[in-house]
């Protein structure tokens, strides 16, 4: 129904299979999907069910195996490594379960990164840098490292660097897994702020009240998507 | 990624591991301090025989006795064959050689009121002032007349000088050489000390040291001056002549003598020091490698021990490049260190080793720079293409 629009993302007949030793496991098979621009979509299922597989394709960490893969205009099979950097750089904001932040350096020099390799100059990165912390409710704590900080804190610094660069697709794997869920709630506002703002938003949770934050819920199982229900009701995909 | 974040990172990361690459750093240190070390040691080694060869000159033989022969056997024993009337005849019927100048040397202790010295006694002739270039800081070499007399004056080295006396001048002053009170006439000016010391000497007539010193009537060497330094041949022509002749030796026999050139001998010296100075310089290369392997070996370490941060630096959109140039500036930066410890270390050891001359080639320097930051860089490569390719998800995963 959204067919006349380009989709952000748009995913034919993709295959994912690992090696592991002798044995090929397929992650994913067959995937069919399409995310339009300002979604906000939940990914649930089983664990080992494909789920971080399908977020390293879209968030272009990894490539699949068969089928082809849009993102925008670009077909990603297409792209050489650089190019898969730049969009990682600039069009993607990927939150990790794990955090992935940089241990020996402080909050704002993790947020600053991504700026570095876009080739920003120092007061500007600093700047915007200081600004995204800001937004996540960072201000107080921009000298601090990560591992003096508390997990929410640290998911927060983690939400500052994917926003940074103002990417159009925010990627979040499981960003609740290793928090209290006290903190996940309150990185679960955030993340609905972001997604008020304009933001495209996929993410990956086992938890149902947060899917139920979301318009749609995408359930996959063995690698397939098992169902893809949009909740109209709650009214947060675009009008149209 | 602008240079400066790299080296901050790479000094980041040398600080989280300092003993770890304080030790690799060492292995470049050793090797290019050992260089810079060979490359002073060598410019002043230089230096000091371009002085002695313009004090010596070119033209001045020396004969030495040489071992004696007996019915075409080397006996063990030392010559004691050179006289000082054939330093004389050499003078007057040689064309080639200007002047002779006998020298006899024995080592005797001389003393200053309670300060004592060991040192050499040289009796010789007036003429070894200007044979030798030597130049007097204060009072005068003996004359012709002392030497006739048998006199007991003496003209002091600088080192017997610094031995015995304080800043005083020693002019008239009475010293005691092996217990005989002599008057000091004359201080000679220090000539810098090379493979032996020309300064730690004391110079008497002679005549009073053949008789009333050593009890001897021979010499330990004849210095000969030639007309100019063309007439070598023709000079050594000469002294074998005369000598074999005055020594009776059979025309089969071997010389009972050896004639030193002096150039000859500085060349020798010069040559030498030339073939230390490759040694060194080959050991240093091997520590220089030795350290390179030492950086590609930690580089390594360092790049498995952070695969997970190039996992994120890769998934925020580092490039392949960006990682690549990350870790060949910390081993370059490793390397580097290790140069400036080098040098360090080297300008050190040259101060107490060679001493208050020690001039800093500041050319080497920047070599010495340039090569260590190049020998990082060339460790670095490997470790650092391995980082820049490792896969962006397996680095992600990796814990
Ligand atoms: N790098 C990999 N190498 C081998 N097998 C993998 C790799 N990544 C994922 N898998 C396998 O693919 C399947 C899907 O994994 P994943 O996408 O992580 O599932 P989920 O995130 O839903 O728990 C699992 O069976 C997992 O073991
Ligand atoms: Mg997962």
């Amino acid at each position: 129904m959204d067919g006349h629009l380009n989709p952000l993302i748009q995913m034919k007949a993709v295959t994912k299979t690992y090696q592991t030793g002798g044995a090929a496991v397929q992650a994913l098979s067959e995937i069919n999907l399409q995310v339009q621009k300002n979604e906000y979509v939940a990914i649930m299922g089983p664990s080992g069910s494909g789920k971080s597989t399908l977020m390293n394709i879209i968030g272009c960490l990894d490539t699949p195996s068969t089928g082809h893969y849009f993102l925008g205009e670009k077909d990603v099979q297409s792209l050489s490594d650089n190019q898969l950097s730049e969009i990682r750089n600039q069009e993607i904001g990927f939150v990790f379960q794990s955090f992935n932040l940089l241990p020996r350096v402080s909050a704002l020099k993790n947020v600053e990164l991504p700026l570095t390799y876009l080739g920003i100059a120092q007061p500007e990165r600093l700047r915007r840098a200081a600004e995204a912390l800001d937004s996540v409710g960072l201000s107080d704590r921009k000298q601090h490292r990560p591992n003096a900080l508390s997990g929410g804190q640290r998911q927060r610094i983690a939400i500052a660097r994917a926003l940074v660069t103002q990417p159009a697709l925010i990627l979040a794997d499981e960003p609740t897994g290793n928090l209290d869920s006290k903190t996940g709630e309150e990185i679960m506002a955030l993340i609905q702020k972001l997604h008020e703002q304009g933001n495209t938003v996929i993410i990956v949770t086992h938890e149902q009240y947060i899917a139920e934050q979301a318009a749609r819920v995408i359930r996959l199982l063995d690698g397939q998507i098992e169902s893809d229900v949009s909740t109209k009701a709650r009214g947060n995909r675009p009008n149209h | 990624m602008r240079l400066f974040e790299n080296i901050t990172l790479a000094f980041q990361n040398i600080k989280a591991n300092p003993l770890r690459s304080f030790l690799i750093l060492s292995g470049v240190a050793v090797g290019i301090g050992a260089v810079l070390h060979v490359v002073v040691l060598g410019e002043l080694t230089q230096k000091r025989i371009n002085e002695r060869l313009e004090q010596l000159g070119s033209d001045v033989l020396r004969i030495r006795p040489g071992y004696s022969w007996r019915h075409g056997v080397r006996t063990e024993a030392r010559a004691v064959s050179l006289k000082w009337a054939e330093a004389k005849a050499l003078a007057q019927q040689s064309q080639a050689i200007a002047r002779t100048v006998p020298v006899y040397s024995g080592s005797g202790d001389i003393s200053f009121l309670d300060k004592n010295w060991s040192t050499q006694v040289t009796g010789t002739t007036p003429d070894y002032e200007s044979v030798n270039n030597e130049s007097l800081v204060e009072g005068r070499f003996f004359n012709p007349t002392e030497l006739s007399q048998r006199a007991r004056v003496c003209v002091l080295g600088a080192t017997v000088y610094q031995k015995l006396f304080k800043n005083e001048s020693p002019i008239g002053k009475t010293v005691m050489i092996k217990s005989k009170p002599f008057r000091v006439i004359g201080l000679l000016a220090a000539k810098g000390e090379s493979w032996s010391n020309p300064d730690d000497q004391v110079f008497i007539p002679l005549t009073t040291a053949q008789e009333r010193l050593f009890g001897v009537d021979h010499l330990s060497s004849i210095l000969a001056q030639m007309q100019s330094a063309e007439d070598y041949d023709e000079s050594l022509f000469d002294i074998e002549t005369l000598l074999r002749q005055s020594h009776r030796l059979p025309p089969k026999a071997e010389n009972d003598f050896r004639v030193h050139r002096q150039d000859f001998f500085l060349a020798a010296i010069q040559e030498t020091n030339k073939e230390l100075a490759q040694f060194i310089i080959v050991i240093a290369l091997v520590s220089l490698v030795v350290g390179g392997i030492g950086i590609a070996n930690v580089m390594l370490i360092s790049v498995t021990e952070r695969t997970r941060e190039i996992g994120i630096r890769r998934a925020i959109g580092a490039k392949k490049h960006h990682i690549l140039i990350q870790f060949l500036t910390e081993s370059m930066i490793l390397g580097l260190l290790g140069g400036i410890l080098g040098v360090g270390g080297g300008v050190v050891f040259n101060h107490f080793y060679i001493g208050e001359e020690t001039l800093l080639p500041l050319v080497w320097v920047s070599y010495s720079f340039i090569i260590c930051a190049g020998i990082g860089v060339l460790a670095g490569i490997y470790p650092a293409i391995r980082a820049a390719n490792r896969d962006v998800i397996d680095a992600l995963r990796y814990e």
